[in-house]
């Protein structure tokens, strides 16, 4: 620690040197320094990046790297702010949502992304996540990170029982769903999201995508109102009544853990909830009333719950998020230099896979070799082991067919993430599965809402 | 020249008086009063983040106002707030009555009643929650497993449907103690003797309650009625809590428009401000029908 310390102290000692220099040095063995903002603000994964971080500059005393830690939803208003002030950060990680938007007005420095990646080998990479940061034109405006798949969970035990085959399709989900809806016995079919929240349109897009229904077509007009969608809405209200009673989120996937639901929608981030008893009892109550039905945590879940990730109706769709590491446009290209260099390091086996064990099944890899690595599926907690092998490769493929309604061909859609933000689907799914609206008029109120936003 | 003399004693009072709630004054201006009026100057501009305020005159109002769910909040707003000012009140006033009997353990009992109106709400809320869940709950539970009254399990709490009538109930039982609170000092305090008399001029216990203890508490119910109407009117955190995003009364509307989605914060400006103006003119037609101030 001391000589990491003394290390420290020198190249801060020698960048200061440089600049009374007159810092006409622009080599790339010089000493650099740069930001690096993370959106993983949690104390104990900044140390574990701050652990990479020495690491990497014990072995390149030339290079000094801050870490920032910057909420992920004030990324858009920070990069904006530095932008203005002339001092983006060397490196950032963000979600490829704003990575588009970003590289779109030109912030992100596409050459230096496209050198690192083809040193990576774009090969490497799962094509589906590479696809939400194209630029349309054969570039990209960052490289893509780690990522969360959501997809349907299911009792793979009961469907077995059941005869039924896994709710991979429009027919197998509903089938299956209509099947285990057991409301006397207080079981039910599925979850999927029927208030005005987020959840609900991540578990609903998904859906519409399966039945190739879209908000925008490539030129950016608005097309809600097509019978694709109208087909998607009608089957996801149909679905919904399935559900546990009443408006339902993802706080009722306590009620799959408790053995009483057959399959619901979730990210991976529930991986550790279905494998860690201690973790699952945290969300559970069950214990405390011994005369309820349930409760009990059941170590048996984990190799009874299998993931579908991807549906299909007319097309196969997935759905998740992907976070990507972003060169910001700088100045002095040592900087930029510097800056893919650590990145480059950050691809590397044991520090990708340190990575990304801060949140096991949150954080999946985007390279296709490391699902199947043995030290990635060897996580401090045991959360991958209790998958296997090939159950994690089979989880982390989902990867690979992500798509969202904001990026048709690579274009982005602005347009869209405003209809998100606003919640607009989610208040019409609401509104037909909770308070009775028919399907048409709830439509084509929120066209309206859309149309609102389209032509602002 | 000019002349200098002694203050005053009523000079010097005055100025400690002005030195003593110059602190306080000065809070509330900054603190609320530079709020208002700068909410009052935003409602006339479309809002922008990021860039400039772009001045639109009525346009956010008549907005609001053409708005058909601004309307449907309206209404919402005022069936929740009547009813549950009447029940709160009614609910106050019959356990009063009843406690300002002569019984054993009193005292406990009229401390314990006093328990959900000192609770804090979020506890309360999560209490509910877990009640009236309608997989794990044991309200379902004892109502369809135990006693099989019902056949099939709803969600009480947030289906839409009954969302708005549990939050009266929730609202009534959660503030009734307050009515109850001020209605028994009230009656404590009613001189004995008026009763006294009345049983010599042959009144029943129903003409008492009607002619002696009525218009004594009128007052008191009164202004209770009015404070509980204010309250309820700008009521947030229960009806937030409760039902979540199923039930918009005026409050959580607002809300909605200025932090979620696109922050429409000149709009929710003037909804405020609309908010503001209904509530005091019902307080002024309130004050000089019923208080007769």
């Amino acid at each position: 620690m001391k000589r990491l310390l003394f290390l420290v102290i020198a190249a801060a000692l020698l960048s200061g040197a440089a600049l009374f220099a007159g810092g006409a040095e622009e080599t790339a063995t010089g000493p650099v320094e740069f930001d690096f903002w993370t959106t993983q603000t949690q104390s104990d994964r900044m140390a574990t990046i701050q652990v990479l971080i020495d690491t990497y500059t014990a072995i390149n005393p030339n290079v000094t790297i801050n870490l920032i830690p910057v909420d992920e939803n004030d990324i858009p208003t920070q990069i904006n702010a530095a932008a203005a002030a002339g001092n983006l950060p060397g490196l950032v990680e963000l979600g490829a949502e704003n990575a588009v938007t970003f590289g779109a007005e030109g912030f992100m420095d596409k050459e230096a992304t496209a050198a690192l990646l083809a040193d990576i080998g774009e090969e490497n990479f799962y094509d589906g996540v590479l696809r939400l940061v194209n630029d349309g034109a054969g570039g990209y405006y960052a490289l893509p990170y780690h990522g969360w798949i959501q997809g349907i969970w299911y009792r793979s035990d009961w469907f077995e029982e059941a005869g039924l085959d896994p709710p991979n399709t429009w027919e197998n989900i509903l089938t299956a769903a209509e099947y285990f809806y057991q409301p006397e016995n207080n079981q039910y079919g599925i979850l999927v999201g029927t208030t005005a929240e987020a959840f609900t349109e991540q578990s609903f897009t998904p859906i519409a995508m399966a039945n190739g229904a879209a908000l925008f077509d490539r030129d950016g007009n608005l097309i809600f109102n097509s019978p694709e969608m109208r087909e998607a809405v009608e089957y996801y209200a149909e679905l919904a009544q399935y559900n546990p009673p009443g408006p339902q989120t993802w706080r009722a996937r306590d009620y799959y853990l408790q053995g009483k639901m057959a399959m619901f929608f979730y990210s991976t981030y529930i991986m550790d909830d279905l494998a860690i008893a201690d973790v699952a009892a945290g969300s559970l109550t069950g214990e405390n009333f011994a005369d309820l039905e349930g409760g009990a945590f059941d170590p048996e879940l984990v190799n009874n719950t299998a993931l579908a990730p991807i549906i299909t109706n007319t097309e196969p769709a997935g759905y998740g998020v992907v976070v990507t590491m972003g060169l910001p446009q700088q100045e002095d290209p040592a900087v930029t230099a510097a800056a893919s260099a650590f990145l480059r390091y950050l691809y590397t086996q044991n520090a990708y896979i340190t990575f990304l064990h801060m949140a096991p099944g949150g954080m999946n890899p985007v390279l296709r070799e490391i699902a199947t690595n043995a030290r990635f599926q060897n996580d401090p907690n045991g959360v991958f082991k209790n998958y296997g092998a090939e159950k994690m490769a089979e989880i982390i493929s989902g990867m690979n067919e992500i798509e969202t309604f904001s990026i048709v061909d690579g274009v982005r859609i602005e347009a869209a993430s405003a209809i998100f933000s606003n919640q607009i689907i989610p208040q019409m799914l609401f509104s037909i599965t909770q308070e009775g609206v028919d399907i048409d008029t709830a439509m084509a109120r929120a066209e309206e809402a859309m149309l609102e936003i389209v032509n602002e | 020249m000019p002349s200098i003399r002694a203050l005053t004693n009523d000079e010097r009072e005055a100025r400690l008086g002005w030195g003593l709630i110059a602190p306080a004054m000065i809070i509330i201006l900054l603190l609320i009063l530079y709020p208002i009026i700068y909410n009052v100057y935003l409602s006339f501009f479309d809002v922008s983040l990021m860039g400039q305020n772009r001045f639109v005159g009525l346009r956010n109002y008549t907005g609001i106002l053409g708005d058909g769910e601004f309307w449907r909040s309206v209404l919402m707003t005022f069936l929740y707030v009547i009813l549950s000012t009447v029940g709160t009140t009614l609910a106050g006033l019959g356990v009063a009555t009843v406690m300002n009997r002569e019984f054993p353990l009193r005292g406990l009992v009229r401390s314990l009643i006093l328990f959900p109106y000192v609770a804090p709400v979020i506890s309360v809320v999560f209490a509910w929650q877990f009640f009236f869940d309608p997989v794990n709950g044991i309200f379902m539970h004892t109502l369809v497993e135990q006693l099989g009254w019902v056949s099939e399990r709803f969600n009480l709490i947030r289906d839409p449907q009954n969302a708005l009538w549990v939050l009266i109930v929730f609202n009534i039982w959660k503030n009734f103690p307050f009515s109850y609170l001020m209605i028994l000092s009230r009656l404590q305090a009613i001189d004995a003797n008026l009763y006294e008399a009345a049983e010599i001029d042959g009144a029943n216990g129903w003409q008492k309650f009607r002619h002696i203890t009525v218009p004594e508490l009128y007052f008191v119910v009164g202004a209770l009625m009015l404070l509980r109407f204010i309250w309820n009117f700008n009521k947030f955190e229960e009806v937030f809590l409760l039902t979540g995003t199923n039930i918009k009364t005026l409050p959580i509307y607002t809300y909605f428009k200025a932090f979620i989605g696109t922050m429409e914060l000149g709009d929710a400006s003037a909804l405020a401000l609309i908010q503001f103006i209904l509530l005091l003119g019902i307080i002024i037609l309130y004050v000089k029908r019923v208080l007769k101030w």
